[in-house]
């Protein structure tokens, strides 16, 4: 009797599960869905009757008297800034944390103390100096405006002294007795090391890379320049009757990231542990 | 040996240190200067005007929606996504197996662009939207995006959509490290059920709640994509947050002494509504034993 109600509880409990994921995943179905939908059934129906891929053959090679937008070269600038600003962002991230945990040379206390400052320091108010010195740097409209300044993140920073703090001395210690320099440690053992975090550090820096809007917007005017995401938010209101289009281009800013999370998700909740923590 | 380590310090620091100087010192102090002038970011010539960026900032009608719509969006969210994810992080936590699936699952919303889900939210409730012309028919005429109410609720409910699942990991990993023995002690006590969960479970969970209040309330005051793209701020300024008004200020009207005047009210603003929600929640944490 009593394994019987429970086994009606966890079923119940599933079911909810299920839901629930149904619910989070709802969106993203809708998206992909009413991409491939013929146009006269977008937003009409959930489910199309049949799949058609004239908003993707509309999206890039355009309609009448309509030329296409470059999506295509928009989607390669978000991986290229997405993927460069990123892995700066984990280079700085790991050096610095090992400079102020393993290296332990006098300027860490102080390194450390601007990181804090700086952690706290409200960003909104760096907005309008950084786009000036931007400009006044000559780089307005290039790749690389969109991405030195995103070049470092505080938070990743924070999560790799954290972590290299828990790498036992002894063990870099004992490395360098066999001859390893500092380099040889950093890459064969202390990167090997953090490869749970490294991943959870690696998405979630790239994720956040990949959906920012604001700066992006400001820095590039050059429409062969722009990020996916600058691109799709610019033609909201243009391509406001051809919803088809608009969906099958939130589905190339999507599924990409999607993709790589689910591969990546593995260790997800493991590294997950450490970073909440 | 140790020299060689203060050499070799200074080096790895160095691109984080460049980029510092670049990047942080120097716009931090350009800021300052910049909220005391009426530069437009073009004219070469400007003045000083002291402080009457701030005074006009303090009196002007957007600022003022920006300050009040950020308490309301704060109002919707705050709630719905802590009952929800407390709600999401039990019924995991529950779960005999795949508990990594789920997390992973409820988690898959925050990897959306807010413009992505604004263009699908546009899409079923624009007012010409079939789904609303449906609605007509049976007698419901809601215009749910160009109603002051219903327009700020939604942008509330598109990003508990996005931050519920992850905030969960936040308070499933709380629920995963409160020991057994303190279930077992209540027990004895005579804790069981909601007792349990009012008096042992939620105060256990005080560190979760801190974490994500925190981050709930400060996100409040960086909304920009979701208003931007779906509404532009409106209607009536009911979505007007203090990103766009510092955008517009800035870079729509080229004011760039004012809008870095408002990003400095608006940090000010940030940083008492957090201070009092940690004191509020220090206060509460305090009385169940937390420091």
């Amino acid at each position: 009797m009593g394994g019987n109600k429970k086994k009606i509880k966890t079923f119940f409990l599933y079911l909810l599960a299920f839901a629930v994921l149904f619910l989070m995943v709802f969106p993203y179905l809708y998206m992909v869905l009413s991409s491939l939908a013929p146009w006269d059934e977008v937003d009409k129906r959930i489910i199309p009757t049949e799949l058609s891929l004239r908003s993707y053959e509309w999206l890039f090679g355009g309609g009448e008297n309509i030329l296409p937008r470059p999506w295509l070269r928009a989607f390669f600038n978000s991986i290229f800034v997405t993927l460069t600003s990123t892995i700066l962002m984990m280079v700085t991230a790991i050096l610095v944390g090992y400079s102020i945990t393993k290296l332990r040379f006098k300027g860490s206390n102080f390194i450390n103390n601007v990181i804090l400052f700086q952690m706290f320091y409200p960003a909104v108010i760096l907005l309008i100096p950084l786009f000036l010195i931007i400009r006044s740097l000559g780089m307005y409209d290039t790749y690389w405006a969109m991405i030195l300044p995103k070049a470092v993140s505080l938070w990743a920073i924070f999560m790799y002294t954290n972590f290299f703090r828990s790498i036992p001395n002894e063990m870099i210690e004992a490395a360098k007795i066999d001859g390893a320099g500092q380099i040889k440690i950093i890459t064969k053992i202390v990167i090997p090391m953090s490869k749970s975090i490294t991943t959870i550090i690696f998405l979630f820096l790239f994720m956040e890379r990949w959906v920012e809007l604001l700066w992006d917007m400001l820095v590039v005017k050059d429409e062969n320049m722009l990020t996916l995401n600058v691109l799709l938010a610019q033609m909201f209101g243009p391509y406001g009757g051809y919803p088809g289009p608009m969906y099958a281009a939130s589905v190339l800013l999507t599924l990409p990231i999607l993709i790589l999370f689910i591969l990546f998700s593995k260790n997800f909740k493991k590294g997950m542990d450490f970073v909440l923590k | 040996m140790h020299k060689r380590n203060e050499k070799l310090g200074w080096l790895f620091a160095s691109p984080y240190l460049i980029y510092t100087l670049i990047f942080f010192l120097f716009p931090l102090l350009w800021a300052v200067y910049l909220a005391f002038t009426n530069w437009n970011t073009i004219a070469p010539e400007y003045d000083f005007v002291g402080l009457e960026n701030f005074f006009s900032a303090l009196s002007s009608e957007t600022v003022k929606a920006a300050f009040f719509v950020t308490y309301k969006f704060m109002i919707m969210f705050v709630p719905i996504v802590i009952i929800g994810s407390l709600l999401l992080a039990f019924l995991i936590h529950s779960l005999p197996r795949f508990k990594g699936l789920f997390s992973v699952g409820f988690f898959l919303p925050y990897l959306a662009s807010g413009v992505a889900t604004a263009i699908v939210v546009n899409g079923v409730l624009s007012y010409n939207s079939p789904f609303n012309e449906q609605l007509r028919n049976f007698g419901l005429d809601i215009d749910w995006l160009g109603s002051p109410i219903l327009a700020p609720l939604i942008i509330a409910l598109m990003m508990a959509w996005k931050f519920v699942g992850y905030y969960a990991l936040l308070f499933l990993s709380g629920l995963e490290s409160i020991p057994k023995e303190i279930y077992e002690a209540a027990a004895i006590d005579g804790a069981v059920g909601w007792k349990r969960f009012w008096h042992v479970t939620i105060p256990m969970l005080y560190p979760s709640f801190y974490t994500v209040t925190i981050l709930a309330v400060g996100l409040m005051f960086g909304i920009f994509t979701e208003p931007y793209v779906l509404t532009g701020g409106g209607p009536e300024y009911s979505t007007h947050t203090w990103q766009l008004e510092i955008y517009n200020q800035a870079f729509e009207k080229l004011n760039a002494g004012y809008g870095t005047a408002v990003a400095i009210i608006n940090s000010i603003v940030t940083f008492v509504s957090i201070y009092i929600f940690k004191k509020l929640l220090e206060k509460w944490g305090a009385k169940h034993g937390w420091e």
